[in-house]
């Protein structure tokens, strides 16, 4: 794998505005979803090791939910969504316009109104990519998974190859009316697919 | 529980084999999800050693030592070991992991790689004429597994429930 070479200043710009833009129809997907005005900030754009991505969602055995997606198509990669538990219980609670601390455990509705932000969040974000680079690009359906960071994350190590690689990180924050919660988002992409952006 | 002070606690990442002959020391594998780790202990000269792998089998292009892969990490664990005086025939085998952390609808995207690391690890260990003395595998949950370097005491931690002796 090559990702850290082919990650130059250009790329780093071009993925910037990529993932602005995708992170955006991301939010109106979501608006529609729940029928308020849900906004989501510019997001911060990092490529980071991916045996570090543990120690930054609060080490290894944090109890974390991870909402999973793989790319298929034109453009080639990994999505995830990971957040610490306490989180998604507050994204739940946004979502569904309820005091934060309404949710306590996550059932069946609240796991699909998370898988729902996966799938609307990668499908607008995949979107907005292939508008941009005229590849095709098509999300799997989302699995949610709620465990230790570390063993979440086992699955984008083990499709990647390894773990000498780099993840390219977007982190931002969810926001309706004057409440917010951050999330971070992990795009995987395929090496061959950063070469077909940079074009 | 053995009290094991923060400098001795010995964190094996993903691809990595950590040794130790220090009875001060723990090894401990975090969050286990679809990777597996195999821990070798010799009681006498009290070698340990712990490998986290995270595919079943080696690449050809990758280094045949590499701890990535179960195939190569276990047959290095055991070479590892025995340079640092570990005696094949008293070692204690145990491994961990390989669970699926996805649902069985969405087996196709997990392509059962913990079933597969956990498959894998049998036949290295059969082939290296070891035997399996402890396991807790499969299943959809993650684990993080300690091994103590005192007295080879293993233990397994999966979320909400109770930390438990392998």
């Amino acid at each position: 794998m090559t990702l850290t070479l082919t990650f130059d200043d250009h790329l780093h710009d071009l993925l910037k505005i990529l993932a602005a833009e995708g992170i955006r129809s991301a939010a109106d997907g979501l608006s529609s979803m729940v029928g308020a005005r849900i906004t989501v900030n510019e997001p911060r754009l990092r490529l980071v090791p991916l045996a570090t991505i543990a120690s930054l969602v609060g080490g290894p055995e944090t109890e974390a939910v991870g909402i999973y997606l793989q790319a298929t198509g034109g453009v080639v990669g990994q999505f995830m969504l990971v957040m610490p538990y306490e989180k998604a219980l507050e994204l739940v609670d946004l979502l569904m316009e309820q005091p934060t601390g309404t949710t306590t455990q996550l059932g069946t509705l609240e796991r699909s109104a998370l898988a729902e932000v996966g799938n609307l969040s990668a499908s607008f974000f995949l979107n907005a990519l292939a508008r941009r680079t005229k590849l095709d690009a098509r999300p799997t359906p989302p699995a949610v998974m709620v465990d230790m960071v570390g063993a979440i994350l086992d699955i984008v190590a083990a499709v990647a190859g390894g773990v000498g690689e780099h993840v390219l990180l977007m982190e931002g924050q969810f926001l309706r009316d004057e409440r917010e919660v951050e999330v971070t988002f992990w795009v995987i992409p395929d090496p061959s697919a950063l070469a077909a952006f940079a074009e | 529980m053995l009290a094991v002070a923060e400098g001795n606690t010995h964190a094996v990442g993903l691809g990595e084999i950590k040794l130790s002959r220090d009875p001060q020391d723990m090894l401990v594998a975090y969050g286990l999800g679809s990777c597996v780790a195999v821990a070798m202990y010799d009681p006498f000269t009290r070698a340990a050693g712990l490998l986290h792998a995270v595919l079943p089998e080696r690449i050809k292009d990758a280094e045949v030592t590499s701890a990535k892969y179960v195939d190569s990490g276990v047959a290095q664990l055991l070479a590892e070991l025995e340079r640092l005086g570990a005696n094949r025939g008293r070692l204690v085998v145990r491994m961990v992991g390989g669970a699926n952390m996805l649902s069985l609808k969405d087996a196709k995207q997990a392509l059962n790689i913990g079933e597969r690391n956990v498959a894998a690890a049998r036949v290295a260990l059969t082939s290296l004429r070891l035997r399996i003395n402890g396991e807790d595998v499969g299943g959809t949950k993650g684990r993080t597994v300690r091994l103590f370097v005192a007295d080879g005491r293993m233990t397994v931690r999966v979320l909400g429930s109770e930390t438990r002796d392998l």
